[in-house]
């Protein structure tokens, strides 16, 4: 397979789940907001929303202060936040536009579609029905994506590119939303990581909430909902699930075999498992699990930077 | 249905008169009046979103800003008898076989020219020949036009004519399947009672053919390996590339895919390099390389002439064929036809002045509101005149132009392009079509039965291109004991 299609496979998948991620960051905060009757406690929250989104500094740089109108539009539609909901919709459709002979019809008309319907969505003076409705599109066009993917792919090369993107995109986006709720807590309650709130939130925005309270009850326990969000292995939006699936296709791929060009990414997927199979949440303090965090959204990046090494992988697609 | 449509003093494909098909229109004429009006305009509106929806678009830029169009669909196919298609199939395989030769010829020992047929000024001072880059090659089967598309006419009295050759890259081949397919998803009634000519093994047949281009010095000639290059998704014709690379199943490549170490090709793969074998291009030659073309080409792959020069890859279709297909070497190729196969033209050209002559030249300033002006290097249908539709002004611009550069430029009578009804915003309306022929050469030549229909949608334009506003049709071409009757 040619670098170039294969990083462009990479890169869709990324950019697609990135989107998702977003627009359900978005998404939780708008049902959160009709809740909260603190502006401060607002003000936060949408500073925790371009937290997730990865939006905060450029945003500040921006504008001076937090308002909810120009945060949803920077979020979802601002062509100058490359994290937007449109640039990454989009370029997850110019990605497919360049690997069209290569992925399943369904998904490039799917990004396609999206595309075409975007001059039809109401960029400013929207209601916020309209934004969740533009939201739900976006959910729907990347879980409809990965079903037509998951349904009609060999499971060959080009799949297992668009799978190593999409659980990378997903472990990075899990740590950094899990930090963004750590550092929430912390500083609402000094040491402690019990509060009922945070942990529903950070459930929901990992789109884990039915999932978790089928295996605990909605009681909202921070050790549990942490072991479910890292560690459980049977919950595939969980750290631990991604990294051992992107370990598990990377093998596949080499055949079971290690050659000289892919030892240093076997070597550090094996230490990034290492490190999250011999985490002990019991003994950390709150500083210690955000230390953590941290440092596995460090390897993630290493990770993408050795993976697009080690299949001489370019540039992503260029957007004009 | 058709009882206002207007035959007028043109040629129609379809209708003697109002209310009278012609014979292998008959069932195709039935079976229309089994729809209602509405139902046809919602039929209509379906197969135009279906363009859009699976993204067979081209790209126009204005300002350099590029926006995304479908190519509009009629739905009224152009049906040809499999007489008159036998006659096509024979007259593109003459043309272009004697168009290779002389293509072979110019590039080697130049016989046409020094036998007086060709004057030497035409072929050296043409800016697509490419004596350096291009001559003395030894190429596969001599074979330079792998894939050609040839634009066809008919005039008033029905009688094809050709209009254009297309040798470099021609485009619209995945139109002709789209066209097909959507056809018969939406119309699927229409075909009944019709035994027509299936695109199905096209696609195998031209597969077959670029991979008989294998190069001299290739490592595996029982299954070298191809690949498309594309000047990449910005391209107006991408869908194109896109659509011819998968169904042949090889490699869709950009120049910056491809690299050149010590004159081999190699595409960059996530196994690192592997060898390429044939490159049929849709990137034109001034891009190729900018080592040997347009050094500013970012597009191209450096040291691509080279590998080709020695053997070592085969480009298709192949270097300097702009040399034989613009407007001005067009009015040769009757003589190219006579010189190399002594045979008469089965399909004959439209009459073509040429400015550079000065008696032509007094000739056609005199009737410059009869006739249209081309630029004999422009295509898409720009810098033309169409001297019957054109204003004053626009006739004293091109006036300009002629004297200035009378060699820039030819003049040919304006012809009665033949008509065919369209169905557009509820009603038909006649209008003018062509028709564009693919032939596909290897080890042999083949032609793709039909081809692509394009019509001028705007009422009364002339216009067929695709960059302006002109729209494609279905085309069936009848089995033999066709005549309609299945």
């Amino acid at each position: 397979m040619l670098s170039r299609v294969a990083d462009s496979l990479y890169w869709m998948a990324r950019n697609l789940e990135r989107a998702e991620n977003n627009a359900r960051a978005l998404h939780v905060q708008l049902i959160n907001m009709l809740e909260a009757n603190d502006s401060e406690v607002l003000d936060r929250d949408w500073e925790e929303v371009l937290e997730i989104t990865a939006s905060l500094a450029d945003y500040q740089s921006q504008y001076p202060k937090l308002k909810t109108e120009e945060i949803i539009h920077y979020v979802a539609f601002d062509s100058g936040n490359v994290n937007s909901l449109v640039n990454c919709m989009t370029y997850a459709r110019e990605n497919a536009r360049a690997t069209r002979d290569i992925i399943p019809e369904g998904v490039w008309e799917g990004l396609n579609r999206f595309y075409l319907d975007l001059p039809a969505v109401r960029r400013s003076e929207f209601t916020i029905h309209e934004i969740q409705n533009f939201l739900n599109t976006i959910t729907m066009t990347s879980m409809t994506s990965q079903g037509v993917i998951e349904s009609t792919m060999t499971r060959g090369v080009s799949y297992s590119f668009i799978k190593i993107g999409k659980w990378l995109e997903r472990a990075e986006k899990t740590a950094r939303i899990l930090n963004v709720i750590c550092e929430k807590a912390r500083k609402e309650k000094q040491g402690s990581i019990n509060h009922h709130y945070y942990w529903l939130a950070a459930l929901r925005l990992v789109n884990g909430y039915d999932a978790y309270i089928k295996e605990y009850p909605p009681k909202m326990n921070a050790m549990h909902v942490l072991h479910f969000i890292i560690e459980e292995e049977r919950f595939p939006r969980s750290i631990r699930y991604c990294v051992d699936h992107v370990m598990e296709t990377i093998q596949k791929l080499e055949k079971g075999e290690i050659h000289h060009y892919s030892e240093r990414l076997f070597h550090l997927l094996e230490t990034i498992q290492q490190e999250v199979t011999s985490f002990h949440l019991e003994e950390m303090s709150m500083e210690e699990l955000m230390g953590f965090l941290d440092h596995f959204q460090n390897r993630c990046i290493q990770v993408s930077r050795v993976f697009s090494e080690t299949y001489y992988l370019i540039e992503p697609v260029e957007i004009k | 249905m058709l009882n206002q449509y207007k035959i007028d003093s043109f040629f129609d494909e379809m209708m003697i008169q109002k209310d009278q098909p012609k014979p292998h229109y008959e069932h195709f004429y039935q079976m229309l009046h089994r729809f209602s009006v509405e139902v046809l305009h919602e039929k209509n509106e379906t197969a135009q979103l279906s363009f859009l929806r699976k993204g067979i678009t081209f790209t126009v830029y204005s300002d350099s800003v590029g926006t995304e169009r479908t190519m509009p669909f009629d739905f009224v196919p152009i049906i040809i008898p499999s007489q008159n298609w036998h006659r096509i199939e024979r007259g593109m395989k003459q043309r272009v076989k004697a168009l290779n030769l002389f293509l072979e010829d110019i590039y080697h020992d130049q016989e046409i020219i020094n036998d007086g047929i060709i004057p030497r000024e035409l072929v050296e001072q043409n800016p697509y020949y490419y004596h350096e880059q291009a001559s003395g090659l030894n190429i596969p089967y001599q074979n330079h036009i792998f894939l050609a598309g040839i634009d066809l006419i008919r005039d008033e009295h029905g009688e094809y004519r050709v209009l254009e050759d297309n040798l470099r890259n021609p485009s619209g081949m995945s139109y002709v399947f789209q066209n097909r397919y959507v056809m018969r998803q939406v119309y699927p009634e229409l075909f009944f009672e019709h035994t027509i000519e299936t695109l199905e093994h096209q696609l195998s047949e031209l597969h077959q053919a670029l991979m008989t281009h294998v190069p001299a010095n290739s490592l595996s000639p029982e299954q070298p390996c191809a690949v498309l290059l594309t000047p990449g998704s910005y391209n107006s014709a991408y869908y194109d590339h896109v659509f011819l690379a998968q169904q042949m199943g090889i490699e869709l490549v950009e120049g910056r895919d491809l690299l050149v170490r010590n004159d081999i090709v190699y595409m960059k793969t996530i196994r690192g390099l592997k060898r390429v074998d044939i490159i049929y291009r849709r990137i034109d030659d001034d891009f190729l390389d900018p080592d040997a073309f347009d050094p500013k080409s970012v597009l191209g792959v450096r040291g691509l002439l080279r590998a080709y020069q020695k053997g070592n890859v085969t480009i298709v279709n192949g270097i300097g064929n702009g040399v034989a297909d613009d407007k001005a070497m067009y009015a040769y190729v009757p003589d190219m036809i006579r010189y190399y196969l002594d045979e008469e033209p089965i399909i004959p050209n439209v009459e073509t002045y040429f400015l550079r002559d000065e008696k032509e030249r007094a000739y056609v300033l005199d009737h410059l509101n009869e006739l249209v002006v081309k630029n004999v290097g422009a295509s898409g249908g720009y810098d033309m005149l169409i001297g019957p539709h054109a204003e004053e002004e626009e006739i004293a611009v091109f006036r300009e132009k002629i004297l200035e550069k009378p060699g820039q430029y030819i003049a040919q009578p304006t012809i009665k392009l033949s008509r065919a009804p369209a169905f557009q915003g509820g009603r038909f309306y006649p209008c003018h079509v062509d028709l564009r022929v693919f032939v596909m050469s290897g080890a042999d030549s083949h032609v793709l039965p039909g081809g692509l229909s394009r019509v001028a949608l705007k009422e009364g334009s002339l216009v067929v291109n695709s960059s302006q506003g002109g729209g494609g049709k279905d085309t069936w071409v009848l089995q033999e004991r066709g005549n309609g009757h299945a």
